[in-house]
């Protein structure tokens, strides 16, 4: 290393972390935002939507306003926030586990979910649903610090955290599922609920999952430059100044209080959780955590645009989101798989 | 100078090290040979600073263990080669301490695409780890390693998966590095390439150090055979060179 060689040129040697990547998604939810306010049963005018937003005279009036206020923009606003957590937590469990087909739903915290919700469906009257994410909740936490708790040791094994939280979610869906059967008179509900749905989106709801869903997303941007260090051996992690299981357990905490208050709002939505990562990647060529900006960003145009899509082709009768989203990202899926093997080779 | 006094390592209830005390001198490559299950790697880590252990292995007077002051690289033999990231990238993560992660500065730029061309690694540095050959994935292994900048650089058998000509050239980026003052710690099985490189050889048998010195003096010790319960023979070739075979059916 001779000094003369401190004045090469890093050629080709690219950063990173590339901003305009991430403004591109960041306008790209803009853009699909404003159109999933503004396309419906009932059109609205850009102009109008853009002047009621801002305060200005000459937007909105009478019944579009509250069609835009309390319908369009929670609904629009939940999915963005729902979007956003089940993409960056997909992204975080598929760094921590070292698994490219980890989904956030894979430590039970959907199946846990959705037995508190049948739980609660099954065993009350009358209107449920405003209790709904309450027990949904508690189920997903349950049932992911149950999958701890049976693997023992924290991180010992990754692995072996993957399998406990494979037969907890088992279990969990066989009760759901016994429990469904005895109901029978609850099955639609119980069914609509695990295809997912945005159609119960209120102001309520939105408040209480943003303050969640962002604390944690937060807590993940803390961590996420650093799991980096995670796709290295434990030694080579902790020769960088890594606490590598400390560093795991913060990871899967966020991301799973993310998943579960998603799963609690909205239930289950398929498929998010594993392309959009994907997706990301494959358009930058980037493996590494300090897309989760730009992941959770597309995350939250993705489900925005995918409910646009339930709302509108078969209107006015609704399409349950989780349909589209498999619909829609399965075969873009496979296309980015496939474009991603030819630029490799 | 890394100090190990009556060092005792118990992982999982079972004893790995026991009673271990020897001295590493900065910079010297010492290498740690002895057979499977002797307790290498695990010395390699405790010296590394992840490893609990009961007695005192101290660094310039600090003890190691979750010491982060230091600057240690580590090298496993069996690495995790994340899938879809390029050589380039890689060896980034090797700043990751110095500059805070995802601060790769300019000037790390600068030094990286120089440890890159050390390495012999800077034409592929857009091509993906996992596609590369057992030894440009060595050499990008420890290019990330010098990305460090470390003051000690720890290495698990870092020629076990090569041939013998990119063990050769391996082991020349690592000369290169202890001849600019950097401490080095291998294990390493082929003791003939030990005593090439190497200027201090420590024996260890079943969680114990049996001898340490000097490579050549070492080499033709009887320690080192009865590390390998007598199964080796130590020829000189008319360089001078010592020359360590196995026996075959005791001869």
């Amino acid at each position: 290393m001779k000094p003369e060689d401190k004045s090469v040129k890093p050629h080709g040697i690219t950063p990173m972390w590339n901003w305009k990547i991430t403004a591109t998604s960041a306008a790209l939810v803009i853009l699909v935002g404003l159109a999933a306010i503004s396309f419906g049963p009932i059109n609205l005018s850009f102009a109008k939507i853009l002047k009621s937003l801002l305060g200005f005279h000459g937007g909105l009036s009478g019944q579009d306003r509250t069609v835009l206020i309390d319908l369009r923009l929670p609904r629009a606003l939940l999915a963005a926030l729902v979007g956003a957590a089940l993409a960056s937590s997909g992204a975080v469990y598929q760094s921590v586990f070292r698994n490219p087909l980890a989904d956030p739903y894979l430590l039970g915290a959907a199946s846990g979910a959705g037995l508190g919700a049948t739980i609660a469906i099954t065993n009350t009257h009358g209107d449920i649903y405003r209790l709904l994410p309450v027990f949904s909740f508690v189920g997903g936490t349950l049932a992911v610090l149950t999958s701890f708790f049976i693997s023992g040791k924290f991180f010992a094994e990754p692995q072996s955290l993957l399998l406990s939280g494979i037969a907890v979610g088992s279990f969990a869906t066989a009760i759901q599922t016994y429990l469904q059967q005895r109901h029978s008179a609850s099955l639609r509900p119980v069914y609509s609920w695990i295809l997912g749905e945005l159609t119960v989106a209120n102001w309520q709801i939105v408040t209480w999952s943003s303050f969640y869903i962002l604390m944690a997303i937060g807590i993940l941007f803390l961590v996420s430059k650093q799991l980096d260090g995670l796709m290295l051996s434990d030694e080579e992690a902790f020769s960088l100044g890594i606490n590598p299981n400390r560093l795991r357990v913060i990871a899967v905490a966020a991301a799973t209080l993310a998943t579960a208050t998603a799963v609690s709002a909205s239930g289950l939505i398929g498929f998010v959780g594993i392309v959009v990562p994907h997706l990301v990647r494959g358009i930058t060529h980037r493996v590494t955590n300090r897309n989760l900006l730009t992941v959770a960003l597309t995350g939250a145009a993705f489900l925005m645009l995918a409910d646009l899509g339930a709302r509108t082709l078969l209107s006015p009768a609704e399409l349950p989101i989780g349909v589209i989203t498999a619909f829609v990202g399965a075969p873009f899926f496979l296309i980015v798989l496939r474009r991603r093997r030819t630029v490799q080779s | 100078m890394i100090l190990v006094d009556r060092l005792d390592v118990t992982l999982s209830g079972k004893k790995i090290l026991t009673d271990l005390s020897l001295s590493i001198p900065d910079g010297v490559w010492s290498c740690l040979v002895g057979p499977n299950g002797a307790g290498k790697t695990t010395l390699l880590k405790v010296l590394l600073g992840n490893t609990p252990y009961s007695g005192s292995v101290t660094s310039n007077g600090e003890e190691v263990f979750r010491s982060h002051q230091r600057n240690v690289a580590f090298v496993p033999q069996q690495p995790h080669i994340p899938q879809g990231i390029t050589v380039a990238e890689y060896v980034t993560l090797g700043r990751a301490k110095k500059d805070g992660w995802g601060n790769e500065s300019t000037k790390s730029r600068a030094l990286i695409a120089e440890i890159l061309e050390l390495t012999h690694l800077y034409g592929m540095h857009k091509q993906l780890v996992s596609h590369l050959s057992g030894g440009e994935m060595q050499r990008t292994l420890i290019a990330r390693a010098l990305a460090q900048e470390p003051e000690l650089i720890l290495l698990d058998e870092p020629t076990s998966a090569l041939d013998l000509h990119h063990q050769i050239e391996v082991l020349n980026n690592l000369q290169f590095l202890q001849e600019r003052g950097v401490t080095i710690v291998s294990t390493m099985h082929d003791i003939t390439l030990a005593a090439m490189y190497a200027e201090r050889i420590i024996v260890m048998q079943s969680g114990r150090v049996l001898a340490e010195g000097d490579a050549q003096e070492i080499i033709h010790s009887a320690e080192l055979r009865k590390a390998f319960d007598d199964r080796i023979n130590v020829f000189t070739l008319d360089s001078g060179r010592p020359v360590i075979v196995a026996k075959k059916d005791g001869k």
